[in-house]
């Protein structure tokens, strides 16, 4: 008796974390960035190129039938195309865009996982069966894109999207065009054999020199990897050599690991209060994930894939599964609590405050340690300042302690926004703003240095003690000749504007209206902003 | 060996003899190795604007000091160089920095912390050594209530971690220079904005008298600098 429990307990805890090669669905969008920086500009332009590194990353449609491809240099691109837009690279816009698309995909289908913006792949077996097969399931992914994109704009994104056994057939299958590719079950083998092995690059993060190698060696298809033995493979290679065989034969990317399911203290808080702060139950989403981690670590592991599971008060509940290929680590986790609870809340949200707060090790693999980069990699003052945010947090308490974040807007104060530095995962900050990512409608730059939380407000006058108002036309009344702070009048030397901003109009609650000037006296510049009939100093050219 | 070679290397008289017989066994004594980034080096690395205003840099592990109307913009420009090249900035107690101001001056954000320091003289000690400790750039407010032995430990810490203080002082208050006793001393008053005109334009730049001194300066110089903002 004692042996059979024993041997009960064996399996459960080897359960956890295997999850081999299940039909999926993959829905790419190749030029996401592309299309997310076209959005962000309100669609007036059609051709936008996605820069990184002086090199053309992603294009719309319009730029592709000009002739741009990605991988071209910026001068070359615009030979092609003279009127391409060329953004830079924001990875937190392509986050923010794709939220709706996520939005969309996950109200017909609750559990998805989402990797880079642009990707989403989820287990076809619910909605499959729920809308009669495969092929059923892929027409009515396209459905909803479509009916998203065209909401936004943007009809002409194209969105590819592949159901396959696996993840690379099904990647590969939605990178193959644009009706839905269903490979048919257990025949994902098959088509991979005769799939080059630059896919392997493509699709699966594998190095371009490993791969040029193998076609200089006569291995030009993924039926000849698989024709090879695994041991050779390592033997050449090392650990890619393995696991390049693996996936020629349809399997993901890394073996999974099996451990012993974490304890529940590691993996989950129940709260008594329901919490409504986002950065709260992000807070506590950090406590759980670094129990997580330092349980993981103990069995040598680190997680590639999670499942974070959110549940209010009410009974709601927002699950999402998350990936990252080279781990997620405590930072990284975190994040991904933080932008899973602000996206939940940013649209119809939770009516409640959270009581429940589970994250679920799906798939794990051997943690290798890492390399240290010679070049744009991490360096020691990069860990030295992290140790000492770290050190900062634990003295003045979380909020004392912030970063900035990218948000966008029209007024100074909200392009960047504060995010408590325990928040986020400092490891992986993306690049600041560039000037071009500037708003439609916001004050022009440069942009004052002083920039002040709580306002002050003043008046402002003109000839003959008249006070300066703007009318619905945008037009103010009087030139402005003074400007009277705490009772002291100052004479305005130069003055510039009104610059007027009418934000979410449609909104009775966000709506907003206000006209914005640059004023300048004998000793300040600043910027003065009229809002609700009160004149107020927003920010100040310190 | 390697050890006695590195030890050796300290001593400069005898780095000739070292070099010719570490190269003879196939080995570069530590002085010989080039830093691995501009990070590293002795000098804070400033744009060319400022460069011609402090004469000879800015050396780690000293202090400087921007005070009067410009500076919030003109301590951005001290820094922004040497973000770009890696180095982490901490923010603390500039409550009111224009964070888009910021990215346009060059500061790298993705390697810039803000922190809310408390205003009572030793926790606010506290939390400016302890981002001194990990940050090579520390942009300061000082709080009034600063008293001078506080300031005076600040600044032996700041030389042993050859971490640079960036100390903003727009009212220019006397109390900051007799305490932290800066190395250098830029105060800025604005002479003119451009681009900007009786209802037409918007500030584009303006230009700035900038008074030098310092403690290890024999005067004041002074220099006309234009500043972005």
């Amino acid at each position: 008796m004692p042996e059979q429990s024993a041997r009960v307990a064996v399996e459960r805890s080897t359960r956890v974390a295997v999850e081999r090669s299940t039909r999926v669905v993959a829905v790419v969008c190749p030029d996401w960035p592309a299309v997310a920086a076209r959005r962000e500009r309100g669609a007036t332009y059609d051709a936008v190129g996605v820069v990184r590194a002086n090199r053309v990353v992603a294009r719309t449609v319009a730029a592709a039938q000009a002739g741009v491809c990605v991988g071209m240099r910026r001068r070359e691109a615009q030979e092609c195309c003279p009127d391409l837009v060329i953004a830079t690279d924001n990875c937190d816009r392509d986050r923010v865009m794709f939220e709706s698309i996520v939005r969309a995909i996950g109200e017909m289908v609750p559990l998805i996982e989402v990797g880079e913006p642009g990707t989403i792949v989820f287990p076809t077996r619910g909605p499959s069966r729920y809308l009669g097969g495969d092929d059923a399931l892929g027409l009515r992914i396209v459905e909803v894109l479509n009916a998203e994109m065209h909401r936004s704009g943007l009809s002409d994104t194209v969105f590819g999207v592949g159901i396959a056994d696996g993840r690379l057939m099904a990647t590969i299958a939605a990178h193959a065009g644009r009706s839905p590719v269903v490979v048919p079950v257990g025949a994902s083998r098959g088509w991979l054999n005769d799939c080059s092995v630059t896919v392997l690059a493509d699709h699966a993060g594998v190095s371009r020199d490993i791969i040029s190698l193998l076609q200089r060696l006569g291995i030009a298809t993924l039926g000849d990897v698989v024709a090879l033995p695994e041991s050779t493979l390592t033997a050449r290679f090392g650990p890619i050599g393995a696991e390049m065989h693996r996936l020629a034969r349809g399997e993901d990317r890394y073996p999974p690991v099996t451990i012993a399911p974490p304890p529940d203290h590691a993996t989950m808080r129940r709260f008594d209060d329901p919490i409504e702060d986002v950065n709260t139950v992000t807070l506590n989403g950090r406590d759980v994930a670094e129990e997580l981690c330092a349980h993981l670590a103990d069995h040598a592991a680190v997680c590639v894939r999670v499942q974070v599971c959110l549940l209010a008060d009410h009974g709601e509940q927002n699950e999402r599964v998350w990936y990252r290929p080279e781990g997620l680590g405590v930072g990284a986790i975190t994040e991904r609590v933080r932008w899973q609870m602000e996206g939940w809340v940013a649209t119809r949200g939770p009516t409640s405050g959270v009581v429940l707060i589970r994250l679920i090790p799906l798939e794990l693999r051997p943690f290798e340690g890492r390399q240290v980069g010679l070049w744009g990699a991490v360096s020691a003052a990069d860990v030295a300042a992290r140790q000492a945010t770290l050190a900062l947090v634990g003295l003045l308490g979380t909020n004392a302690v912030r970063v900035p974040e990218w948000r966008g807007g029209r007024d100074p104060t909200q392009v960047f926004v504060r995010t408590p530095a325990a928040l986020v995962d400092l490891e992986q900050r993306s690049t600041a703003v560039l000037e071009e990512r500037r708003w439609r409608g916001a004050l022009p730059s440069p942009s004052p240095t002083r920039v002040y939380d709580t306002p002050v407000a003043v008046e402002v006058m003109g000839r003959e003690g008249l006070r300066v108002v703007v009318s619905g036309r945008h037009e103010l009344n009087v030139i402005p000749t003074q400007v009277i702070i705490d009772r002291v009048a100052h004479n305005i030397v130069w003055w510039a504007g009104p610059w007027p901003v009418e934000e979410c109009w449609w909104d009775h609650h966000r709506k907003r209206r206000a006209a914005r000037m640059h004023v300048v006296t004998e000793q300040r510049a600043m910027v003065l902003v009229l809002e609700h009939g009160v004149w107020l100093i927003v920010a100040e050219f310190g | 060996m390697f050890a006695t070679v590195r030890g050796m290397a300290s001593g400069s008289s005898s780095r000739d003899l070292l070099t010719n017989h570490a190269l003879h066994h196939g080995l570069r004594p530590a002085t010989v190795l080039r830093p691995a980034a501009s990070i590293e080096r002795d000098v804070l690395p400033l744009d060319a604007a400022l460069a011609g205003v402090i004469d000879g840099g800015v050396m780690r592990g000293r202090s400087v000091v921007c005070s009067g109307d410009a500076a919030v913009a003109l301590s951005m420009r001290v820094v922004a160089r040497a973000t770009q090249e890696g180095a982490w900035l901490a923010v603390v107690g500039v409550d009111d920095i224009g964070l888009l101001a910021a990215a346009e001056q060059g500061i790298a954000l993705q390697r810039t912390v803000l922190v809310c320091a408390p205003r009572a003289s030793r926790e606010w000690a506290a939390a400016v050594a302890t981002a001194i400790d990990g940050f090579a750039l520390v942009m300061l407010q000082v709080p009034p209530s600063i008293t001078v032995g506080e300031a005076r430990k600040l600044m032996t810490r700041v030389q042993a971690r050859r971490a640079v203080v960036v100390i903003v002082d727009p009212a220019r208050q006397p109390a900051v220079i007799s305490a932290f006793r800066p190395d250098v001393v830029l105060h800025t008053s604005t002479r003119q904005w451009f681009g900007i005109g009786n209802g037409v334009g918007h500030v584009q730049a303006r230009e700035v008298r900038v008074e030098v001194s310092g403690r290890r300066m024999p005067g004041v110089a002074v220099h006309t600098v234009r500043l972005g903002c």
